[in-house]
């Protein structure tokens, strides 16, 4: 493997000054989600580490992360694709097309084996073995299970390929689901969301680059630092919730006056994010900022949870709980009175018959 | 009918303090469990301009339910303590005896009105597979509600004991819905516990509402389940 020169290398190739560099490695620690007393540890890495080899694979999407991950601002997603990292391979962000690019691929995986990072977005298709999701010729899961046998970390960009994602909506035609059971066993950092937030896409690769270990990560494995928190706990309207002042419509005052949107359904409580503290497009807004109810895109099953403007008790495939509730109970009430009217009956009847015996006696 | 009857009565002591003082705990933490939970599941709009304190609060609201939650949870320690120290105390569906299966059919052959009267017992197998069902009941809600409440810090102690639950419903929002619709068993249990035990006393001469009170049965007839106590 020929040297591959590192953050600060890229850096000095460059004329960059090193304050820039030590502005950069900031800014990196503050979008890794680490303690500043990290900064010098991040320095350390950027002046050793190698510039980590990534191959980014789509499978069965919309590509839309990719239409998010392009946005981040801190860093630039130039800066990453161009300085942070070495992206040897990516569907979407390549110039290169056809054979020469797949055999790039192939090329890529035997030189790097072991060593390259390999992000994957998008579900695998597991139905009629998996021709519901080609490209290049070749099923994605081919393609996903190639790639995965020699990474040295993967990470599983967007709720498709975490958790299977729109196409795995029942009845799920294609099987699709999340490639977890597809990588051999292999641990999967987890950066669900549709899409995620721009800077936690490039947060967890940079974490993964510069430490050459995945982030700390929760039961279901997703990097504790995004998605440690509810939305619903970070939430800029938890005051309003806390309060009682919840908008009953999207058109009411409550709504124009910015008040919570639990009762139209957000998903807010439910839902794990860094939507609430992050916010997107480098801290403009997010979903319940701008008015609109959380779906919780970042849940392993949001997409059957509809629907997405009802919770308890409208919530739910069987009709409002509540009222089942009160309809079931009335029932039991009215069974319990009709059960001591025939109780009392039987009870006469049969002290009636004993007084008759008692007569013939 | 005389008013004054000389009548030979047998008195039962079945269930300690400890039960009595849970049971009640139970019943009337239930009764604020439920309330503020519907309110929790649908709030009441609070009609200001500006979020402070009110009566209606969904913070206050919250917190009765959560401290409600966290006293009937504590109440346990004395259920499990009456059950360590009294017998009577011990109200588990004898399922592993014979006889426990003959009575339940018996039972269930009186309550559907299709048999005059079944045996006497202090404490019947239905009633006590009832119970049973109940616990099995609240064990669901302590489980989910912990398992939502501990979440605001998923790597903490109780999301650590708590957050599998969320994982084997699938989501957090199945916890939600498997809390809600398991209260609202909880209130069918109740509108039958209560019909049940008011039957019993005024139909069939059991001391159930007063034993409740007392922890004593003054009967004139001899239960089937007497020897138990001994």
């Amino acid at each position: 493997m020929e040297k591959r020169e590192s953050l600060w290398e890229a850096y000095l190739r460059r004329g960059l000054s090193r304050r820039s560099f030590l502005k950069g490695c900031v800014a990196l620690t503050s979008l890794m989600g680490l303690s500043t007393d990290m900064f010098s540890k991040v320095v350390e890495a950027a002046e050793t580490k190698p510039l980590p080899v990534v191959v980014w694979i789509h499978g069965h999407e919309c590509t839309g992360c990719d239409e998010s991950f392009i946005r981040s601002a801190s860093p630039l997603a130039s800066d990453l694709v161009l300085t942070n990292i070495a992206l040897e391979y990516d569907h979407l962000l390549s110039a290169a097309c056809g054979a020469p690019f797949e055999a790039h691929l192939d090329e890529t995986i035997t030189k790097y084996y072991g060593n390259y990072i390999l992000c994957v977005e998008g579900a695998v298709a597991t139905k009629e073995s998996g021709v519901h999701c080609m490209s290049g010729g070749h099923t994605f899961l081919h393609t996903l299970e190639k790639a995965a046998k020699g990474a040295a970390a993967i990470i599983a960009y967007g709720s498709c390929s975490a958790y299977g994602g729109i196409q795995a909506a029942a009845p799920n035609p294609t099987g699709s689901t999340g490639i977890e059971h597809f990588v051999g066993g292999k641990p999967v950092v987890k950066v669900p969301g549709c899409p995620p937030i721009p800077e936690v896409m490039t947060g967890v690769v940079m974490h993964v680059a510069l430490f050459g270990t995945i982030p700390p990560l929760d039961g279901d494995g997703r990097p504790k630092q995004f998605f440690g928190n509810r939305i619903h706990d970070t939430c800029y309207r938890r005051p309003f919730f806390d309060a009682g002042m919840f908008a009953e419509t999207y058109d009411d005052a409550g709504s124009k006056a910015g008040w919570c949107l639990y009762k139209l359904g957000c998903r807010g409580p439910e839902t794990y994010n860094s939507c609430g503290n992050l916010r997107w497009w480098q801290g403009m807004s997010y979903p319940i900022q701008s008015g609109a109810a959380c779906i919780g895109c970042s849940n392993s099953n949001f997409w059957d949870e509809a629907p997405f403007s009802a919770r308890l008790p409208q919530y739910g495939k069987i009709g409002d709980a509540d009222k089942i509730g009160v309809a079931l109970g009335v029932m039991t009430a009215a069974g319990v009175g009709a059960h001591a009217v025939a109780s009392i009956i039987q009870r006469n009847s049969r002290d009636n018959l004993l007084e008759e015996e008692h007569d013939d006696k | 009918m005389k008013s004054v009857k000389e009548v030979k009565r047998k008195e039962y002591y079945i269930f300690s303090p400890f039960l009595r003082i849970f049971h009640w705990i139970m019943a009337s933490q239930i009764v604020i469990l439920f309330i503020t939970g519907l309110l929790i599941t649908k709030p009441m709009n609070v009609s200001t301009t500006e979020p402070f304190f009110t009566i209606t609060s969904m913070d206050l609201v919250r917190d009765i339910h959560f401290t409600a939650a966290f006293i009937l949870c504590a109440s346990l320690i004395l259920r499990v303590y009456g059950f360590i120290v009294n017998k009577g105390d011990r109200l588990f569906p004898r399922v592993w005896e014979g006889h426990f299966y003959e009575e339940t059919v018996d039972v269930a052959l009186h309550y559907m009105l299709l048999k005059p009267h079944h045996a006497s017992f202090l404490r019947n197998p239905l009633a006590r597979m009832s119970y049973a069902a109940l616990y099995g009941l609240l064990a669901i809600e302590i489980l989910t509600g912990f398992a939502m409440y501990f979440m605001t810090n998923p790597s903490g102690t109780g999301g650590l004991l708590f957050g599998w639950v969320n994982t084997i419903l699938g989501s957090e929002m199945m916890s939600h819905y498997v809390h809600h619709y398991v209260a609202w068993f909880i209130i069918l249990f109740a509108i039958g516990h209560m019909y049940m035990v008011i039957r019993a006393e005024f139909m069939e001469g059991e001391s159930e509402v007063s034993s409740m009170f007392s922890g004593k049965k003054i009967l004139a007839h001899t239960p089937k389940d007497a020897n138990e106590l001994d």
